[in-house]
């Protein structure tokens, strides 16, 4: 009451606001995507045309699905540092099912299912090896996941060297490509792929126990041990998931690029682990949704589109999205004192 | 000021900040300049002898960057499509990877031409100006073993290789190849070090193959940029000694940048593979415009390049793109 008295009403106004910026990063979000797309659509009219909003849509559907994943792994307190790595091996291995030049189904019709099954597969390892390390032998995951992305990266050049004289795989079957660009009736198939991701997400985290147990460890693991919660297998269950999102997502990069690739999309790391926190998905655990997911990957991919038409220099780009990521970092940690504050 | 004033003169300054973009696109041609990086001068000189070229013929340059990243690349060619620009000059990162690339463009009906980097094999039409990187290399080891012949001896060779994914390295690589597999009597090769055109990668590798066989005195590598790591790791091991002194390892670089040529000038260096930026620019942009006139052009246009030795020195410095990024840099 005494505090309520004291506080100028025009102070209490600005702490609303703060409040519910940092409760909500949403209206960040979309507050940011609005003025950006005015400000790009004032220096190339075309920006807003139906053909580039479509086109914003489609290349963000990859990036989604790993950020999803990432996601899971943010929630539960952790952090996976390897999924790049972990998208380029599984393209280099399915790409060596497939391909035309020599692979292994080359020519065979289970070539692309069994391509499939190897980004899923690879991807799953890979993550259900970090989160083992993780929850089992309780290494930190930035050290476990980094430590992966060294040895699965490196793993992935060598395999790839093992298979062709270059560094990469082309020769892809059409029959995969079309994941990449095909459609059914009118809507693409990587929509299709990734609606089908969302939902299941979404579902997941809103609507199970898994998704109640996920938020739970990574508010507080301990109590969350205490209450029940199957804590390790719970963070084992994030980490495959994750790799196998990050499958998923080379999947449909590859198909794109019709070549699989031991650094398919090396650069990626910070726009994977940028869009989530943009969105509102916790770096500390405990918070996170797919629309968080979905809103941060957008802010992020229509601010490299925008600077794309407008011909800006790497260098221009790298520093505005740093500064988004950052900015989105700082409100993170805010978020967490204030909350912390309040309790 | 309040929010609703801060707000409004938000908006108006981001606009404003926009329309000297939107006036400068208003050129008769707009050229889409998409290079995979910036690592090397080679590329830093290719790049700024585009941005010279289109604004000297009255184009309109927009540039894209892709930091190696080939997904994003091709996002970048789908947005230079939408932007609808009259043609695209393409370094990618990726020969099979661009693939899609060129079939988004040749669907827009927007000319690409590939600058110093084919892409492999494919249905998809696109146009190719390249350095004859295997005879230029054939040429340059040529050199190498000739003057090793003169002096006698064996020669243990140390050979540093680019990315693999890459035609160009490739190629180097099989140049290199071609003249040292006949010349075994003379020269062998006791090393072969994987740059993928990563300097630190490269220090590493030569600092390690100089540490298993420190009796390597014949060197080449496939690019001039990662000279400064290749006399470093020389100067560690005790071997960077100029032309006629004693323990000079003969060495042959490929590019002709300015610390080629400065190393050249100075002794260190034995030959150099050229390739002519200035040439290559000029047969893109031309390629460019020849595709606009309804002209039938080659898939492959060829830059013949040349080798500077220190024979030809004074004769050929002036057409070596590194001689003049040089001089202006030193006066």
């Amino acid at each position: 009451m005494v505090s309520d008295t004291t506080v100028p009403p025009r102070k209490q106004g600005y702490r609303v606001l703060i409040a519910r910026l940092l409760s909500e990063p949403a209206f960040t979000v979309i507050g940011l995507l609005v003025v950006y797309t005015l400000a790009v659509t004032a220096a190339v009219p075309g920006f807003l045309g139906a053909g580039t909003l479509s086109a914003i849509f489609i290349s963000l559907l990859p990036l989604l699905i790993a950020v999803i994943g990432q996601s899971f792994v943010m929630i539960v307190a952790g952090i996976d540092l390897s999924v790049t790595a972990t998208m380029g091996l599984t393209s280099v291995i399915a790409g060596s099912v497939m391909t035309a030049n020599g692979g292994y189904l080359a020519d065979s019709a289970l070539a692309v299912p069994v391509g499939i099954f190897c980004f899923l597969f690879f991807g799953a390892l890979v993550g259900l090896f970090n989160g083992l390390c993780v929850a089992f032998i309780r290494m930190p995951p930035f050290i476990v996941t980094l430590a992966t992305m060294m040895f699965v990266s490196g793993a992935a050049v060598l395999y790839s060297s093992w298979h062709t004289t270059s560094v990469s795989i082309g020769g892809l079957p059409s029959g995969f490509t079309r994941i990449g660009y095909g459609t059914i009736g009118p809507i693409a198939f990587a929509l299709i792929l990734t609606v089908l991701v969302v939902v299941a997400a979404d579902f997941g985290l809103r609507r199970t126990t898994w998704g109640r147990w996920l938020f739970a460890i990574g508010n507080n693991p301990t109590a969350a041990l205490i209450s029940g919660v199957p804590v390790r297998a719970v963070q084992v269950s994030a980490y495959t998931l994750c790799g196998t999102c990050a499958g998923l997502s080379a999947m449909i990069y590859s198909a794109r690029l019709e070549t699989g690739t031991p650094v398919l999309s090396q650069n990626l790391l910070l726009d994977i682990i940028g869009s989530a926190v943009i969105g509102g998905v916790s770096l500390f655990g405990g918070r996170g949704s797919v629309l968080a997911a979905f809103l941060g990957v957008l802010l992020l991919t229509v601010i490299d589109k925008g600077m794309q038409f407008i011909g800006l220099t790497l260098f221009v780009v790298l520093s505005v999205k740093g500064a988004i990521i950052l900015l989105a970092a700082v409100l993170d940690a805010l978020r967490l004192r204030y909350a912390e504050g309040k309790s | 000021m309040n929010r609703r004033e801060f707000t409004k003169a938000a908006l108006l300054g981001a606009v404003a900040a926009g329309l000297p973009i939107a006036s400068f696109a208003q050129g008769s041609r707009t050229i889409a300049v998409m290079f995979d990086s910036l690592q090397s001068p080679f590329w830093i000189s290719s790049f700024d002898a585009f941005k010279a070229e289109i604004a000297e013929r009255g184009w309109t340059m927009l540039e894209n960057i892709s930091n190696l990243d080939d997904s994003r690349q091709f996002q970048q060619v789908q947005s230079m499509i939408e932007r609808g620009v009259d043609g695209i000059v393409i370094v990618q990162t990726d020969a099979n990877a661009v693939i899609p690339a060129i079939r988004a463009a040749n669907a827009a009906g927007i000319p690409m031409v590939h600058y110093n980097r084919p892409p492999a094999e494919s249905d998809a039409k696109s146009v190719a100006v390249q350095a004859d990187n295997r005879t230029i290399m054939r040429d340059t080891v040529t050199a190498l073993v000739e003057e090793a012949k003169k002096q006698g001896g064996k020669y243990k060779a140390a050979l540093l290789i680019g990315d693999l994914g890459d035609q160009n390295a490739i190629a180097r690589r099989d140049g290199f190849f071609d003249v040292v597999d006949q010349n075994t009597d003379t020269v062998e090769v006791v090393a072969r070090i994987a740059t993928e055109w990563n300097a630190d990668v490269a220090f590493a590798g030569l600092t390690n193959a100089l540490q298993a066989n420190p009796d390597i005195n014949f060197l080449v590598t496939s690019s001039d940029f990662l000279h400064p790591q290749i006399e470093q790791a020389l100067k560690v091991a005790g071997k960077w000694h100029k032309r006629g002194e004693e323990g000079h390892v003969l060495f042959a670089g490929f590019d002709g940048d300015e610390g080629g040529y400065a190393r050249l000038a100075d002794g260190y260096l034995d030959a150099v593979g050229v390739q002519n930026v200035f040439f290559e620019v000029d047969l893109t942009l031309n390629a460019l415009q020849d595709m606009w006139d309804g002209k039938e052009v080659d898939d492959l246009l060829l830059d013949p390049g040349f080798v500077i030795t220190p024979y030809n020195f004074e004769e050929k410095r002036d057409e070596m793109w590194g001689y003049l990024v040089w001089k202006s840099q030193n006066g």
